[in-house]
């Protein structure tokens, strides 16, 4: 079945088909237009919750909840629309429909600019590494400024994504633990040599002047996640699809929102996700089956996360409701961001980014041809999978978020395979599992009330254990493996490199030496210990079954 | 008149139960394809219209046998999977070759897949491309089908197309009355565990209990196989249903269950080797050990994997159920 190893293929860059996105903007919106007014409509005819007047009441009373409370206004025009639903003609209702699927679409749109794209790629990682490092920059010269993308690494199945980016559509979903996570993924794909992928970035994260320059110029669009109303669903669901017939690679975080605990990822959101099967499903139905979909899982891995304490904090509130959107964290200081790539980014590798095999949007696995097929290895057509008895495209919602369900659990199953384990992860895990053992509990809550005398590790039995858990780690690659760059590393430096990370970066070291000679590790943060040793928490302790 | 190919139903295997279904939906005027690998069954039932795995059953012609399995999967998109659970990871395997991924398969193996013992729905998940797969069960005998008695089952899947399909071309009233459900896990767990107490209710019997202390074993059956359906995913009420107590019910009624009669041999002392365990006696070995990586308490099951294991006598193991301590309902 396999014909050509992708590996054997010439290496050349994938085509960056943003470069056309401007161009197209205008026809993307007609489209997602057209085809949601024309489904409403059609909708509309079985009455009730479907009508347009309860579609239109629904937006309104959405917009007006939200905004009573702000200061910004505007409340008024919904509730003026509110008043005018019951005496609406359906023809006037119609234009109102039309009206705010083109509001919202335009809300929604990205854009291109190839002069920021080429500014980004190219000086822009200098400027940038000036700003974030300006007494190691004027030390090292101009060489060490142009390899400051080097900080990001990316491996993985790069050749396989490459030539499914070449012969159809890809959509990464990679992990998602930081707002840092789209420059990452994104310095990452250049990095790969794969092309600029469009994604749907929270509306808050543009709240960041500086990050927010580049994600409205390099492709990202606009998801509100406070517009809660269905019609916005369909907008924002349609405008994905359609960049995807287009052919527009994409990047979803199947996640939805960041990780709050630094596990790794297991329950997916369907979201955006489930467009990859109807953009497939609609390109069958016009005749393109050839034009294929692949879904590239991918993991982000830091060495210190920007927002671990914020995140963590979440995750642990007593009340347990976690916020979905998070506007005061770390993300949104200049000077923790500052810091961040002062003190985390200037190492070589302090972002591993790692690709996995491909998959179709049924979760199907992928030759190196980019050939779907069945969990038995035999050649499967995607296509078959739309059609009904007599091989026409049927639709079935519920039939493609059960796809979408299936390709999630694929998803989930391959992300600890891919997860890269950094020193810091490493340790934690190792002072995790002392502290645990000497309290004679895992819980996060009681060992968050041990006395100090239970949070101390001797620095011979952390190497002894760190020795034992990269053992294991060898031995099990479906649980992921040690960072590329420091596989051969003794135990001892990567021990002194991860205190070095934990002990430095946050507002409170996680962990320092202490005792005669320094020949005790003291917890000193609890919280973020267990935070980062999560990473590994699907490697089960050792000794059990 | 042509029959299309969406309004056919595809059989996989011609044991009794198959020939059965097959006959009540021919005898509906349902068209029906009947996939054989035993050139003989195929050719008794195109050129006799009867099947020597059960020659009571009436055949019409709108039911045609064959040994290809491509023309079955050209000829139908809808197909049942009715073969043992010991052929059944093979079987899938040779219909993988054939199927793509718009075909819907349900399989009526009342029992986990041998000698692994996972649910059949995984094995088909391995073996076939098409995603939507499901389970038929419940208490319809071969006979009560082929002789027209009334009959129900359930059919379970995370498909909704799966469960629509299988009504629409199953039911054939009052003959056959096929029910939905979403509980895949729950309505293969139910109807294994189902098999698993037939052997318990047979050693109760060959014991010589009454019918106050036989009610009872059967709730508590029922509770308990709730108790493991709900940890591993389940709905409890599954188990009450069809596929539970329904196939409980009339798997323990006669003495035609290879595991009631297993039961009976047990309270004779006689413990059959590995080889000869029927699938009743895998499941409550199976389900012994899921109960216990699920931390579910099921005393009437591990009587019976303790009586199989020859570790507990069968009046051993029917105090150890006794002497349970009684909790809220």
């Amino acid at each position: 079945m396999t014909r050509l190893m992708a590996s054997e293929r010439p290496v050349r860059e994938a085509e960056n088909r943003l470069e056309r996105f401007n161009s197209d903007r205008e026809r993307l919106l007609a489209e997602v237009e057209r085809r949601v007014v024309a489904r409403k409509i059609v909708e509309a005819k079985t009455g009730g919750d479907a009508s347009l007047e309860y579609v239109l009441n629904d937006v309104a009373y959405c917009e007006i909840r939200r905004l009573e409370g702000s200061k910004s206004g505007g409340v008024d025009r919904w509730r003026e629309l509110s008043r005018r639903l019951l005496g609406m003609s359906e023809d006037e209702k119609r234009e109102e429909l039309r009206g705010l699927v083109g509001h919202y679409g335009r809300d929604i749109v990205g854009n291109f600019d190839p002069r920021v794209y080429r500014f980004a790629t190219g000086i822009g990682p200098s400027l940038l590494g000036f700003l974030f490092s300006p007494t190691a920059t004027l030390r090292d010269g101009m060489n060490s400024l142009r390899n400051l993308d080097a900080r990001i690494h990316a491996d993985g199945e790069i050749d396989l994504a490459r030539a499914c980016a070449e012969r159809g559509t890809i959509v990464v979903t990679p992990t998602h633990s930081s707002n840092m996570d789209s420059p990452a993924i994104g310095l990452g794909l250049l990095r790969a040599r794969l092309p600029p992928t469009t994604y749907g970035a929270g509306k808050n994260l543009f709240s960041n002047p500086f990050i927010s320059f580049f994600m409205r110029n390099l492709g990202a669009y606009r998801v509100d996640r406070r517009l809660r109303f269905e019609l916005y669903k369909d907008v924002l669901k349609e405008y994905s699809t359609v960049l995807l017939e287009h052919g527009y690679h994409s990047l979803f975080f199947p996640g939805g929102t960041r990780c709050r605990s630094n596990l790794v990822e297991k329950q997916l959101k369907l979201g955006l996700l489930g467009t990859t099967v109807t953009a497939y499903k609609n390109s069958v139905r016009e005749g393109a089956p050839h034009k294929r979909i692949y879904i590239v899982p991918a993991t982000i891995n830091y060495r210190l996360v920007l927002e671990a304490e914020t995140l963590i904090d979440d995750y642990l509130a007593e009340t347990g409701k976690n916020r979905y959107i998070i506007t005061d964290d770390e993300f949104n200081r200049v000077g923790r961001l500052l810091e961040f790539f002062r003190k985390i980014l200037v190492h070589e590798g302090s972002v591993v980014v790692r690709f996995g095999r491909p998959l179709d949007p049924f979760g199907n696995d992928i030759t190196d041809d980019g050939e779907s097929i069945d969990r038995a290895g035999r050649a499967v057509d995607p296509a078959s999978f739309v059609r009904g008895a007599d091989g026409e495209v049927s639709d079935d919602d519920q039939r493609d978020a059960e796809y979408t369900r299936t390709l999630g659990r694929r998803l989930a199953a391959a992300y600890p395979r891919l997860t890269v384990f950094h020193s810091t992860t490493l340790v934690a895990r190792v002072l995790y599992d002392a502290i645990s053992q000497h309290a004679g509990t895992r819980d996060i809550y009681r060992l968050l009330r041990a006395p100090q005398g239970h949070l101390e590790v001797p620095v011979d039995a952390a190497i002894a254990g760190l020795e034992r858990l990269r053992a294991r780690i060898a031995r099990e690659p479906a649980h992921g493996s040690e960072h590329p760059l420091h596989r051969d590393q003794p135990s001892s430096a990567k021990l002194d490199d991860a205190i070095r990370g934990l002990a430095t970066y946050h507002t409170r070291p996680i962990v320092e030496r202490t005792g005669q000679d320094n020949g005790l590790l003291q917890v000193k943060d609890v919280k973020l210990l267990y935070y980062y040793q999560n990473r590994t928490a699907h490697i089960p302790p050792e000794g059990s079954p | 008149m042509m029959v299309r190919r969406a309004d056919t139903v595809g059989i996989v295997g011609a044991g009794a139960f198959g020939t059965g279904l097959g006959s009540v939906l021919a005898r509906a005027g349902r068209r029906v394809v009947m996939w054989s690998r035993d050139p003989a069954i195929v050719d008794a039932i195109q050129t006799g219209r009867r099947s020597p795995r059960l020659p009571s059953a009436e055949l019409p012609a709108s039911l045609e046998a064959t040994t290809d399995p491509r023309h079955l999967a050209a000829s139908a998109r809808f197909l049942v999977l009715a073969v043992t659970s010991r052929v059944v990871r093979d079987r899938a395997r040779e219909l993988g070759d054939v199927l793509d991924g718009s075909h819907i398969v349900v399989h009526a193996i009342g029992a986990l897949a041998a000698p692994t013992n996972e649910r059949v729905s995984e094995v088909m998940a391995a073996g076939l491309p098409t995603l939507k797969v499901g389970v038929l069960a419940g208490p319809a005998l071969p006979a009560d089908l082929a002789e027209g008695r009334f009959s129900s089952m359930v059919v379970a899947s995370a498909f909704d197309e799966v469960a629509s399909e299988a009504r629409r071309l199953l039911n054939a009233p009052p003959n056959l009355r096929v029910y939905s459900s979403k509980d895949l896990v729950g309505v293969e767990l139910a109807s294994a565990l189902a098999g698993a107490y037939t052997v318990a209710l047979g050693l109760s019997d060959g014991l010589g209990m009454t019918a106050g202390p036989r009610a009872v074993l059967v709730t508590r059956a029922v509770a308990e196989a709730s108790r493991l359906g709900m940890a591993a995913g389940a709905q409890a009420r599954t188990f009450a249903g069809l596929a539970g107590l329904g196939n409980l019910l009339v798997r323990a009624s006669g003495d035609r269950s290879a595991d009631y009669v297993l039961g009976r041999r047990l309270a004779e002392g006689v413990i059959p080797p590995d080889t000869a365990r029927t699938e009743g006696a895998r499941a409550a070995l199976a389900g012994t050990e899921l109960a216990k990586s699920l931390r579910v308490r099921m005393p009437v099951l591990q009587g019976v994997a303790a009586v199989l294991a020859g570790t507990a006598s069968p009046r051993e193991a029917a105090a150890m159920i006794g002497d349970t301590v009684a909790v809220e309902e």
